[in-house]
């Protein structure tokens, strides 16, 4: 294998995969990425065995090959190099000359054959999706997933394909978020995925907005592939909740507020707040909320914001965490909250927001007792 | 002829014997206590064959002149009461005038005295009889030697153990007056050996230290506590080391050694959730309470007491105990420690770990002695440190975490270390929340009003978690479903052993809700625990147990500091519920000599 490549490529290239490499592994060759030429240049791919992704930049190919080379090494070199062309060469698939300008590098990289191949995703029965609607249903709903190990299901977001929309759904159970966002009709039938929320960070930072991706299903993994990159990732296997008998349809408390004056009411409260549940309490009337706290060993708080409130007064308690949480991903200047009473879930979203989008977010509250 | 008659007073002597002097060991206490009232200051005691031989007890006492060395062996003669009021208060050892004419009844006795150096007495007594008085040269003092002990009375005799147990009976004996009486050189020899000297000792710990080893004396942690009219000092086990070596108990009431299981309980139950059960600590304990309110008066050999009013003494012990076990000094200490012991709590007070130096004293409080009552007060309700203080500890909470250069650090996702003044300090983090949790947990349960502001807040779910429980796990959770419920587990059977679970605890991001509450159903399973409290404080440790961070959850430094800190507020933070270890300590002292630069 020889090749040269443009410092600026190699960097892109590298930058496409080293997240995928996990820094940790029993595995060695999981520590390398693998560098393959093909016929447009050269395509460098990393895995944890999860999650795979793979990326191409162009490059003048000399002669075909691949070999693994260690990804943090190469990455630092890369990074140190003097801005001019970089030439790569590999003989027997082990011994790696680096050279760039008068530098020169030899790394020992491992066979090919030892790196795992990637799974076995057809892409002939793929559909289509916008990467911008992706990275949309991506950045609103993977926060709330659940990174307590107990209910894996709970670990994965939800991505319902349907014919006219699809949506992502993520949950640890205190709280959940839902958005939906129409699509032109969909080739594919209905599906429902559970994709682990590592996987769609990836798809997020590798592909740009603008594309489109083709996304297959294969047995248990799910692909998604652009001309240039492609990402891999296992499914999470098993049935989701049943989020929609949760959501609530007759809540009949409202409240409109303005969020930042909500969250700047929130952060205060969270100085007092215990540290375990942070817990805060929303006493709702009519044109305005009441908010207190109070630790024992620590303190107390209060605070007060004018609001449109619809409904009978209500006392309720939140974990202020989950609600300062959901605020930071709403896209408007208002939020809508609804209540039923102090122990049904409450739901908070955009009010005013102008987006064929569904954004609608739920916490439960936590119990108050006096 | 007539069928009642007084019995001659050899035969009343005898019959009192019976109830003073059982034993060669109690005939040494006898003699030995006798030495301390005439203001011994060194007592040699002899003893052959466990006793049966030969005891003989000397001393430096103040002596008596021949008419007093004779009306000494008359029963209820006594130098130490004069009228029945003397009785009340009575601050000597012996004072009914009983021991030394009982002891003269079943022995071969001799008795030597002098009241000045010089001119002396010697009396011998065969039997109760006196044999023989002469005059003697001697220094002032007594000495009393009694040979063939028992030798009139076979059924004693036959009950008397092999001479080896009877000589243990005799140290042991020897031993307690040693705790309670300090100030006294004592001697003990056995067969001609000496087994025991023991210099006039300044405090309790250099006694043990004489009689046990420096290294056990310094093992000890140290007891100092006034509950009102009681006073309470002495020394007792780590929890960590109770149950690695033999169990040492002896109390001792205004200076006089006695047995009182009621006391021993109190103390123990200090220990509560310290340590496994059945295992008992090692205490050695001075009490001090008014003279009027004990009455000593209540067992011919004195092995006993009666309090007026038995309740505060208990509860002193109690809380004095506890006290000393909340201190940093009965955590563990890695290596060895120098004698004066560790330095305290005060050294831990500015612990390092709060960041920024500057804070000085008003620092985080790290095991700082627990002021006043802190275990009469309601758990969680009170914060025995002023408003000012509390916040000024709480900012610089904030300080650290921003400075977050002195944090503790966690090793092997397990253990985390930070720096302090004196040394090097270790925190099992799982043990730590344990018993973190434990505390929060049952002051909620005790104090029965549910999840108070303080108590522990429900999460409510949005999906319920539905166990599927055999028969007996369900039976214990309907035992205990207002307890659950005051816990934070909110759930509602449906159809029998199912169990819908609408909210739960959060004690921290990584719990898991419905492992903690089948484990601890599972391990109340057929749990018979006596009593509300039994049963709370079982139920609390057991769900503490299960929802403490495990090892192996990686914590962040803000998460760290709050254990550190929450940890520091328990009345226990050096044990956890099953009496392991939570804090492990290693002075620069140990650290430095292990690198030889001492």
């Amino acid at each position: 294998m020889r090749f040269t490549i443009s410092r600026e490529k190699l960097q892109e290239g590298l930058a496409a995969v080293a997240a995928s490499v996990p820094t940790k592994t029993t595995l060695p060759v999981l520590a390398n990425i693998l560098v393959e030429t093909t016929e447009r240049g050269i395509r460098f791919s990393g895995t944890d065995l999860d999650i795979a992704v793979s990326a191409e930049v162009t490059a003048d190919v000399e002669i075909a090959g691949a070999v693994t080379i260690p990804a943090k090494k190469l990455t630092d070199i890369a990074r140190e190099m003097l801005p001019a062309p970089v030439r790569i060469a590999a003989a027997n698939e082990q011994r790696v000359t680096i050279e760039c300008g008068r530098s020169k590098f030899k790394l020992l990289g491992i066979p090919r054959d030892e790196f795992p191949s990637f799974p076995a995703v057809r892409f002939e029965d793929s559909w289509r999706v916008k990467s911008a609607e992706l990275h949309k249903l991506i950045s609103h709903t993977t926060f709330a997933v659940s990174n307590e190990e107990s209910r894996p299901i709970l670990n994965g977001v939800l991505w319902a394909l349907r014919q006219d929309y699809m949506r992502m759904v993520a949950t640890n159970g205190h709280r959940l978020a839902k958005m939906q966002v129409p699509i032109e009709r969909s080739t594919a039938g209905a599906n429902d995925l559970i994709v682990p929320p590592k996987a769609l960070e990836q798809v997020r930072r590798l592909f740009p907005p603008a594309e489109e991706l083709e996304i297959a299903r294969g047995d248990n993994h799910l692909g998604f592939r652009s001309p240039m990159a492609a990402v891999f990732t296992r499914l999470i296997e098993g049935p989701y909740p049943d989020y929609e008998q949760v959501i609530p349809r007759d809540n009949n408390r409202i409240a409109v507020v303005d969020k930042d004056a909500l969250v700047g009411a929130l952060k205060r409260m969270s100085i007092v707040a215990s540290d375990q549940t942070h817990r805060v309490r929303l006493s709702f009337n009519a044109g305005s909320v009441r908010f207190s706290v109070q630790t024992p060993d620590l303190g107390e708080a209060q605070d007060e914001l004018a609001i449109r409130y619809t409904g009978d007064p209500l006392e309720i308690g939140f974990n202020a965490s989950y609600l300062l949480e959901i605020l930071r991903y709403l896209p408007t200047d208002e939020v809508k909250l609804t209540f039923k009473g102090p122990e049904q879930a409450a739901t908070i979203e955009p009010e005013g927001w102008d987006d064929p989008a569904q954004f609608l977010c739920l916490v439960m509250p936590l119990r108050l007792i006096d | 002829m007539p069928s009642v008659a007084v019995l001659p007073s050899a035969v009343a002597d005898q019959i009192a014997a019976g109830e003073v002097v059982e034993r060669p060991a109690s005939a040494v206490k006898e003699l030995v206590e006798n030495a301390l009232d005439a203001g011994a200051t060194a007592i040699d005691i002899e003893i052959d064959d466990g006793g049966r031989g030969a005891i003989r007890v000397s001393d430096d006492g103040q002596g008596m002149d021949r008419a007093d060395a004779l009306l000494a062996l008359e029963r209820h003669a006594t130098s130490k009461i004069r009228t029945a009021a003397d009785l009340v208060g009575v601050t000597s050892f012996g004072f009914r005038g009983e021991a030394l004419p009982a002891i003269a009844s079943v022995s071969e006795c001799t008795v030597e005295t002098a009241s000045a150096d010089g001119g002396g007495t010697r009396v011998q007594v065969r039997g109760g009889t006196v044999a023989d008085v002469r005059d003697a040269a001697r220094r002032r003092g007594t000495t009393v030697s009694v040979t063939r002990l028992f030798y009139n009375v076979p059924a004693r005799l036959k009950f008397l153990r092999s001479p080896r147990s009877e000589w243990r009976a005799i140290a042991d004996t020897v031993i307690t007056i040693a705790l309670a009486r300090r100030d006294a050189h004592l001697t003990l020899a056995h067969d001609g050996k000496r087994v025991m000297s023991l210099p006039p000792a300044a405090s309790l710990r250099a006694r043990v230290a004489a009689i046990w080893g420096p290294a056990y004396a310094t093992s000890l942690v140290d007891v100092e506590d006034v509950q009102g009219e009681v006073a309470v000092s002495g020394l007792v086990e780590r929890p960590a080391d109770v149950g690695t070596r033999t169990r040492r108990v002896h109390l001792a009431v205004n200076g006089r050694g006695i047995r009182d299981a009621g006391l021993v309980r109190a103390a123990e139950s200090a220990y509560r959730s310290t340590l496994p059960a059945g295992l008992r600590p090692s205490v050695l304990l001075d009490i001090r309470v008014s003279h009027d309110t004990v009455d000593v008066n209540v067992h011919p050999a004195k092995a006993e007491v009666r309090f007026r009013d038995r309740w505060p003494v208990e509860r002193a012990v109690e809380a004095a105990v506890r006290r000393a076990l909340g201190t940093g000094a009965a955590a563990t200490v890695w290596g060895t420690e120098q004698a004066p012991s560790w330095p305290g709590s005060a050294g831990l007070r500015a612990g390092r770990y709060t960041g920024a130096g500057g804070v000085g004293d008003a620092g985080i409080r790290m095991w700082g002695p627990p002021t006043g009552a802190t275990f009469d007060a309601a758990p969680g309700a009170a914060s025995v440190l002023p408003d000012d203080e509390l916040l000024a500890s709480a900012a610089n909470g904030v300080l650290a975490g921003e400075g977050a250069a002195a944090g503790p650090v966690q090793l092997r996702r397990t253990y985390l270390m930070y720096e302090q003044d004196d040394g090097l300090v270790l925190i099992d983090q799982h043990s730590a929340h344990e018993r973190v949790l434990y505390e929060r947990f049952l002051a909620t349960l005790t104090n029965g009003t549910g999840a108070s502001e303080a108590g522990v807040p429900a999460q409510r779910l949005l999906f319920p978690l539905t166990l599927h429980l055999g028969s007996a796990a369900a039976d214990a959770f309907e035992a205990h479903r207002t307890a659950f419920e005051q816990l934070g587990f909110e759930a509602e059977t449906f159809g029998g052993n199912t169990l819908l679970v609408h909210a739960v605890p959060v004690p921290h991001p990584r719990f898991d809700a419905e492992r903690c509450l089948r484990d601890t159903l599972d391990a109340l399973t057929g749990d018979r625990s006596p009593g509300t409290h039994g049963r709370h404080e079982r139920l609390a440790a057991t769900v503490a147990c299960k929802a403490a961070i495990k090892a192996g959850d990686a914590l962040a430094p803000a998460e760290m500091r709050a254990l550190v800190a929450a940890l520091e507020q328990t009345t226990l933070p050096a044990h956890d519920v099953h009496g392991r270890a939570t804090i492990v300590r290693l002075s620069w002292d140990e650290v430095e000599r292990r690198f030889g630069r001492r």
